[in-house]
């Protein structure tokens, strides 16, 4: 606690007491009356507008209002000081120029809360005038036109800025800025309440509690002037006193509220540390997000964590763009200078500014943590990419083999056959048969062309899907080829290459032994499941290349009676 | 027979030509793509339009698609198509939506003119022709347990000739048999192999092949 603060707590300690002091050494003169609860009221009041004020403003330097509550919390005491028996001469004067302005104090706190500034120009020009009214109008005016004591009071002190004795002067004055005060009590009351109902129900969870406050004071302070315009200053009588003692409980509820925010704050600073630390115990990927989400009641919250080459990416490593959309905001959540992660969520979060900060310590390790295992994955994931690039390339380089083989080579070939055939009808027996063992010879060469273009990257893949493919290798084996399930639509390019491959390696492997084959597409992934009575022998790189590319995993299980089981699953986004 | 051959291999395409113009065929068109293809076969109306199944420009099924245009629009023109393609996919395709008038062989067959005439010749007669090669590779597909096993010999040289879209008339040619021996062979194949006999040629081929795909 800084000096500055010790000297407020200080002063206002000693105000305190004076009052008190005055209100029992003159209970007539006092607002309250004279009663216990009264004096209980007086004090605790002040001090708890004093002290609920501090503690706003060390806690928020940047807000003004802490400041206006510790302010309205002297100027309730400085009310008493209009009190005959305050002996100074000093404190007589102020109290006769400043017993009006709590009011108005209270009025700008309300409006100003939680931030600092007063939402806009009829906002400052209300608080404006009635710092006017109650300061000018009520209280300098009729101090400078009227000394109390040459008006019938022999007690008072001296009124130091008495100038002129202008009774009817000062009364106008007076009857004005009562007036005046009534309709500005109840337009500030009208302005706050609209204020409330306008805001959106975050916000309003936060602010409510101090403006109804704020605004059930300021009635009960609007029918004090009502009571005195009759008479034409504010006085003490039976109904003043209930009046003030409203006012008193009314402020005090003022601090209350004050007080809960930042107990909401407090506890939701608990609720997700505990949760945060529930989480890391549990592990999972993205559960940090879904307990913030739960937290600050945002189904739709993102988290992004950046990494170090200026990107941004989510708890699993995949690239995130920042976007504000309309109702939607983008909140840092930093540690020291630098950013852990990015918080997008509900514009009226930020609100309460108290809560996201709030949020941002709490989960600021879990945050940290997950960071890292962001950007690792993140890795992960550029791997995996220039992996599947290259797989990708390599059957681009297939198909186009493929295609060059059967536009080029087999077509020369079917040239010549057909040549040879123009041809045959010209020659005699001989020289016929020898065309004709050359015919065989082409022919074969067509057949090993077929085979070879197939293994490369057989057309039926690209042209007619994975399912059609299997068929036709199932045509093919040397051993039955037992299919239980085939894939009915089609799959990215990729996928179904990786599929086939796996497949037929396995069939070739398999030589004489049969294969049982099942492919399907279930929730997204393909499915791949072989069975065969051979062993298998050799390891399957090549193919985990590829299906590792995609993301996907392969299992080789081997049981001791020499049967073998190859599973895969690849995740197929079509 | 008025004939339209389509192959983007110009080599091919005028071989071709030279062969079916020298055995007595009247070659009316020539086309290089799907397109001319169509255009083609309207301004002429051949018997039977020859067609690659790869084409220009997307070089993958084109021959198919076109080929399914004319039978639909043109009942009476025939199509055969010639393929590299061993797998009894892309020929289920074209028998399963026009089983008539249709057939499938190895482009290698254009050498033997025999055999490319006699499958012009069915194909205009109404029938369907399917690859030998295609069919027995069918055939002797290795399988667990089938009642193709319980077949005779004699009993799978028929279903193979079934497959290829014979008639029973060309079959007892082939196989030197009398026509009643060849309906008694057909009913025996298909009570063993629990199929129900199909009024048309060409409807016994799309029921035999499909159970060889099986």
């Amino acid at each position: 606690m800084k000096p500055q603060h010790v000297v407020v707590l200080v002063a206002a300690a000693a105000a305190g007491i004076l009052s008190l002091g005055l209100a029992q050494h003159d209970p007539q003169a006092a607002l309250g009356g004279a009663s216990i609860p009264a004096d209980f009221m007086l004090l605790g009041t002040g001090w708890a507008l004093i002290v609920c004020g501090m503690a706003a403003w060390v806690r928020r330097p940047g807000s003004r209002f802490g400041r206006l509550l510790v302010a309205a919390g002297f100027a309730w005491f400085l009310a008493e000081f209009n009190n005959p028996g305050v002996g100074s001469t000093a404190l007589f004067t102020t109290g006769l120029v400043a017993y009006a302005v709590c009011p108005v104090l209270v009025a700008h706190a309300a409006l100003v809360y939680p931030g600092g500034a007063l939402p806009g120009a009829i906002a400052r020009t209300g608080i404006s005038l009635g710092y006017a009214s109650t300061i000018l109008a009520l209280g300098l005016v009729p101090t400078l036109l009227v000394d109390p004591v040459s008006h019938g009071c022999s007690q008072c002190p001296h009124d130091m800025l008495a100038i002129a004795s202008q009774p009817a002067l000062a009364s106008v004055s007076s009857v004005a800025g009562l007036d005046f005060g009534l309709v500005w009590t109840l337009g500030v009351i009208a302005f706050a309440l609209v204020g409330v109902a306008r805001a959106s129900p975050a916000a309003r969870l936060v602010v409510a509690p101090v403006v109804l406050s704020a605004a059930a004071y300021l009635g009960l302070v609007a029918a004090d002037y009502g009571h005195s315009v009759g008479r034409g200053f504010l006085s003490t009588d039976a109904l003043d006193d209930q009046l003030w003692f409203g006012q008193a409980v009314a402020l005090v509820a003022l601090t209350l509220g004050v007080a809960a925010a930042w107990a909401r704050a407090r506890h939701a600073r608990t609720t997700i540390s505990r949760l945060v630390v529930h989480q890391a115990e549990s592990g999972g990927e993205g559960g940090l997000r879904e307990t913030l989400a739960a937290t600050l009641a945002d189904p739709a919250l993102q988290l992004a964590y950046p990494l170090r080459d200026g990107r941004y990416v989510d708890a699993s490593g995949r690239g995130m763009e920042l976007r504000s959309e309309p109702g939607r905001a983008v909140t840092p959540l930093l540690r020291g200078s630098r950013t852990v992660a990015v918080l997008m969520h509900r514009a009226d979060l930020l609100e309460d500014r108290g809560l996201l900060e709030e949020v941002g310590a709490a989960a600021r390790l879990a945050l940290e943590r997950e960071r890292l295992h962001a950007e690792v994955r993140a890795q992960l994931e550029q791997l995996r990419a220039s992996r599947a690039r290259n797989v990708e390339t390599a059957d681009v380089e297939r198909r186009r083999l493929e295609r060059n083989l059967h536009d080029g080579a087999q077509q020369r070939l079917v040239v010549l056959a057909l040549a040879m055939g123009l041809l045959r009808p010209e020659l005699e027996d001989e020289a016929a048969a020898e065309l004709d063992a050359a015919g065989l010879e082409l022919r074969e060469a067509l057949r090993e062309l077929r085979e070879l273009a197939r293994g490369i990257y057989p057309a039926v893949l690209t042209d007619e899907g994975l399912g059609a493919a299997i068929q036709a290798l199932a045509e093919d084996a040397r051993a039955p080829v037992i299919i239980d399930s085939l894939p009915t639509e089609r799959l990215s390019p990729a996928v179904e290459a990786a599929g086939y491959f796996l497949v037929a390696e396995v069939i070739r492997r398999a030589v004489t032994s049969m294969v049982n084959v099942s492919v399907r597409c279930s929730e997204g992934r393909l499915l791949v499941e072989l069975d065969s009575a051979g062993t298998l022998s050799g390891d399957l790189v090549d193919l985990e290349d590829r299906i590792g590319a995609l993301d996907g995993d392969l299992a080789v299980m081997r049981s001791a009676t020499g049967h073998t089981t190859i599973r895969a699953e690849i995740p197929c986004v079509s | 027979m008025r004939i339209v051959i389509a192959d983007d291999e110009m080599l091919l395409r005028e071989g071709l030509a030279r062969l079916l113009s020298d055995a007595g065929f009247d070659v009316v068109g020539k086309a290089t793509n799907a397109t001319e293809l169509l255009r083609s076969v309207r301004t002429t109306s051949p018997d039977v339009a020859i067609v690659d199944i790869r084409m220009p420009p997307g070089n993958s099924d084109e021959g198919l698609v076109a080929a399914s245009e004319i039978r639909a629009a043109h009942p009476n023109i025939g199509v055969l198509i010639l393929s590299h393609y061993l797998e009894s996919n892309y020929a289920m395709r074209v028998l399963q939506e026009h089983p008539e008038r249709v057939g499938y062989l190895l482009k290698e067959r254009v050498s033997d003119i025999a055999v490319l005439a006699d499958a012009l010749q069915r194909i205009s007669d109404g029938e369907c022709v399917l690859d030998p090669t295609i069919v027995s590779r069918l055939l002797n597909k290795p399988r667990a347990r089938s009642p193709l096993a319980e077949l005779s010999d004699r009993e799978r040289e028929v279903l193979g000739l079934i497959a290829e879209g014979c008639s029973n008339n060309a079959i007892g040619k082939r196989l030197f048999l009398s026509p009643k021996t060849v309906e008694t062979h057909i009913r025996q194949i298909f009570l063993k192999l629990d199929l129900d006999e199909q009024p048309d040629s060409h409807r016994r081929v799309l029921a035999v092949l499909t159970f060889l795909r099986a």
